[in-house]
């Protein structure tokens, strides 16, 4: 331990601490702007500088370890005095109007941090070298006008993202902050996390969708869990007027530390389906608007029960919902098929491994952040569950060896250390070979590369998804198994839609076959239907759908119930590594509009059935393929 | 003109102080003996703007910027990027009001447009109550402890740069 002094209190740490961290303990502040906490110390903006007893100049307390029997001071004269005139040059350098901006007066930590000062005014006068707006992209624009050059986001692209799309041109003034080898952000390698928007500590880099659309005063926050796919980020909504504003990821979440993807961060913002508002019911041929009392009659009327009768429930609804559904649907209505949109591709036969094991298998997706060789079976990190895509990349660099085994073009391909073809279908004899190649060798010169890199691995994960899980039978996961255990390796699997798990926990995971039905229940919520879907429903005599959005399945339903979208309903969520969390109510939702789980009760009411609705109990009563966590 | 956002209050600022010359006085100009205020609104634009902050300067013991565009140039500024022949070539000849035989205003008596700059790159400022505009309450705040004999201390939740 390492005792200093700051600001005449005395405080012990581990050594290593920097100052800036010993002053955060002490409960002394100490203002920063380049600093961010998920970031490697950087030492680039000077604000955070102290007066060291015995140094000769200012010392940066972000990059300064603390050394035994040190004195700090952090607001001397002196200090003060330094911390404006870095801020005078700051403001100097390039042409910062806060009269324009967006972030201005509230949201600009540049700004915040010369209020902090009472700065009135800079003495000196602002660059007038114009900067080129770069708004090509089509949810960031980037104003080289603003930057103060922290390079917080280059940081965060590469250390939290591992894409490095951002970097600098030029040194010093000339600094410019560039997309890969200055090209348009637009066209760039930019897969729009929007990481570097979250972390910019003033207006150069903005989104379009929430720019002048409210600032931190005027919006309210609704932090929970993203419902876009199973990784389970965490992500706070900001709403102002009942009206979505901005999605931010949680700095403060275990998992994804503020990250997030273009799925979870821009893209709800861009929905620009219609809203269903009124229930409908088909008259004479066509859908006509119907009270919810005429559309509950018509359900009781024709939708029927027994094995003529087939229930699908989306994925991306709360395990509340999925529970009641599975309830009123098996329980209730002895239906011949009740199952989940996905049909347990991605978790049926890795449950019915946990079942016969008796105990789950896989482990925490945080196994994906510390690894030093990472071998991926069958699955697209890149474009889907794409934060746990980063958690990969971004180790590369550090010697984290990436083994890609697919059948597809993989978009990891080109980061990896070795490629593998791996036929859908034949998992099982790819797994015995490389397990040959582990426990004795090969003859395969890559598959001998492949086994002498995950044997030399201290933390080996083996990490595979949704082709694998259902392609992979009984031989290819016992072989999976026993590669594991070989390597003492963890095993992540990679689930589907954001309920994925909980379906799968409520045995959802039945294939959808449509032959001889009679009548449907689509629990669609707010998920666009796929064509698929669309087709195998078209020759069903009675379909009545619950969603939120018109669609080609509307279109055809006999009955249409509306129901809230995401934002508009709670409950709760299970990851694919089995962590138990809430989504929260963002907005209220439209008159007329309930959420799926009341809609459900409704027509439990109708029918005359009693719903179970202890919805943890049923979601606990099968042995998960990962154990729950509760966060 | 923000001084207006002050409403019936400017009752209670009149009350305290002598209000010697404002633009919409029969006296546009401080007394030449001197004063002990003079409050600038806006940048320095061009010639007459120099003169007028320099006269100011000269008479007024308290010199005041007031608003952004006196703090920091402000929205006039941004015609620095262009520069004023291309400024005053877009507003007079290729502005989509303008007749087909715009021409750029060039009477001698005009003052001479110039890069637009903050009041204290000009002459030295004694206060800055930065806002665009400022506050109204900031504004009386600063005008009552001027009459008074006061410094405002603009800080807190007296500052913002909007």
């Amino acid at each position: 331990m390492i005792k200093l002094t700051i600001d005449e209190k005395t405080i012990e740490v581990q050594e290593g601490t920097t100052v800036l961290e010993a002053a955060e303990a002490a409960g002394v502040y100490v203002p920063t702007l380049c600093h961010h906490p998920q970031l490697t110390p950087y030492g680039g903006c000077r604000m955070c500088m102290v007066d060291v007893e015995g140094a000769r100049t200012l010392q940066p307390s972000c990059t300064l370890p603390a050394t035994d029997g040190m004195v700090v001071r952090t607001s001397s004269e002196k200090v003060i005095k330094a911390r404006k005139f870095v801020l005078t040059l700051i403001f100097s350098e390039r042409n910062h109007f806060c009269m324009y901006c967006p972030v201005s007066d509230g949201d600009c930590e540049l700004q915040n941090r010369a209020y902090d000062e009472d700065m009135t005014h800079w003495d000196l006068q602002p660059n007038w070298q114009p900067y080129e707006v770069d708004a090509s992209h089509p949810f960031i624009v980037l104003d080289n006008n603003r930057c103060i050059l922290c390079r917080r986001c280059v940081r965060a692209c590469g250390e939290l993202v591992g894409n490095y799309t951002l970097g600098f041109e030029e040194r010093g003034a000339d600094s410019l902050l560039v997309a890969d080898y200055n090209v348009p952000l637009g066209e760039s390698t930019c897969i729009s996390c929007g990481t570097c928007v979250q972390i910019c500590p003033t207006g150069a880099l903005i989104d379009r969708q929430s720019a002048y659309q409210g600032k931190e005063t005027e919006v309210d926050h609704h932090v929970g869990v993203c419902v876009e796919c199973s990784v389970g980020c965490r992500r706070d909504v900001l709403t102002r007027d009942n009206r979505l504003v901005r999605i931010e990821g949680e700095w403060d979440a275990d998992l994804n530390h503020g990250l997030l993807c273009d799925q979870g961060r821009f893209l709800p913002l861009e929905d620009d389906r219609t809203r269903l508002l009124t229930p409908l019911v088909r008259k004479n041929g066509s859908l006509k608007a119907a009270t919810w009392e005429e559309a509950l009659k018509a359900i009781s009327d024709n939708m029927g029960q027994g094995a003529g009768l087939a229930a699908l429930a989306s994925t991306r609804l709360p395990a509340e919902d999925l529970a009641l559904f599975k309830s009123i649907f098996t329980d209730g209505l002895n239906a011949g098929l009740v199952t989940s949109l996905e049909a347990g591709k991605a978790t049926a036969s890795l449950a019915l491994l946990a079942e016969k094991l008796g105990k789950p298998f896989e482990t925490s997706l945080d196994a994906l952040k510390d690894t030093d060789a990472v071998l991926s079976l069958e699955l697209d990190l890149v474009d889907e569950h794409q934060v746990a895509g980063f958690f990969v990349k971004r180790q590369l660099l550090d010697g984290t060896k990436l083994i890609v085994a697919d059948s597809s073009q993989n978009k990891l391909a080109e980061n990896a250390a070795c490629n593998l073809p791996l036929k859908p279908g034949e998992e099982a004899q790819f797994l015995s070979q490389l397990l040959k190649a582990v426990a004795e060798s090969s003859e395969d010169a890559t598959l001998r590369d492949v086994a002498e890199i995950l044997k030399h691995a201290e933390k080996p994960c083996i990490v595979y998804g949704e082709t694998f899980a259902s392609q992979a039978d009984e031989a290819a996961l016992v072989a999976l198994l026993e590669l594991a255990v070989t390597l003492n390796a963890s095993l992540v699997g990679v689930k589907g839609q954001a309920n994925s798990m909980a379906a799968a926990q409520l045995g959802l995971e039945d294939p959808i076959k449509t032959d001889g039905v009679k009548s449907a229940f689509i629990l669609l919520g707010d998920q666009e239907p796929s064509q698929k879907l669309v087709k195998a429903l078209e020759d069903v005599p009675f379909v009545v759908t619950q969603a939120a959005y018109s669609s080609q399945m509307t279109a055809n339903a006999d009955v249409v119930l509306p129901v809230t979208m995401w934002a508009e309903q709670a409950g709760t969520y299970l990851s694919m590594d089995g962590r138990l969390q809430k989504s929260v109510k963002s907005l209220d939702a439209p008159e007329g509009v309930l959420t799926s789980h009341e809609a459900l009760l409704k027509i439990a009411e109708t029918l005359a059935l009693e719903p179970d609705t202890n919805w943890e109990a049923s979601l606990k009563a099968r042995t998960p393929t990962v154990a729950f966590q509760s966060a | 003109m923000s001084i207006l956002d002050i409403d019936e209050r400017i009752l209670q600022v009149v009350e305290l102080v002598d209000l010697r010359a404002t633009p919409i006085t029969d006296l546009k100009e401080p007394d030449i003996e001197g004063v002990d205020v003079g409050i600038l609104e806006g940048g320095i634009n061009n010639t007459y703007n120099e003169e007028v902050a320099k006269k100011m300067r000269e008479r007024c013991k308290i010199l005041v910027a007031l608003g952004d565009c006196a703090v920091f140039g402000g929205v006039p500024a941004m015609r620095n990027f262009v520069g004023v022949d291309a400024a005053l070539k877009r507003a007079y000849i290729e502005a989509e009001s303008n007749d087909q035989e715009g021409k750029i205003p060039s009477s001698p008596e005009l003052a001479v447009m110039t890069r637009v700059r903050a009041i204290h790159e000009v002459v030295p400022v004694d206060l800055f109550i930065p806002g665009c505009p400022p506050d109204a309450d900031v504004i009386f705040y600063a005008l009552v402890e001027l009459a008074q004999g006061r410094m405002p201390d603009i800080k807190d939740d007296k500052l913002h740069w909007h």
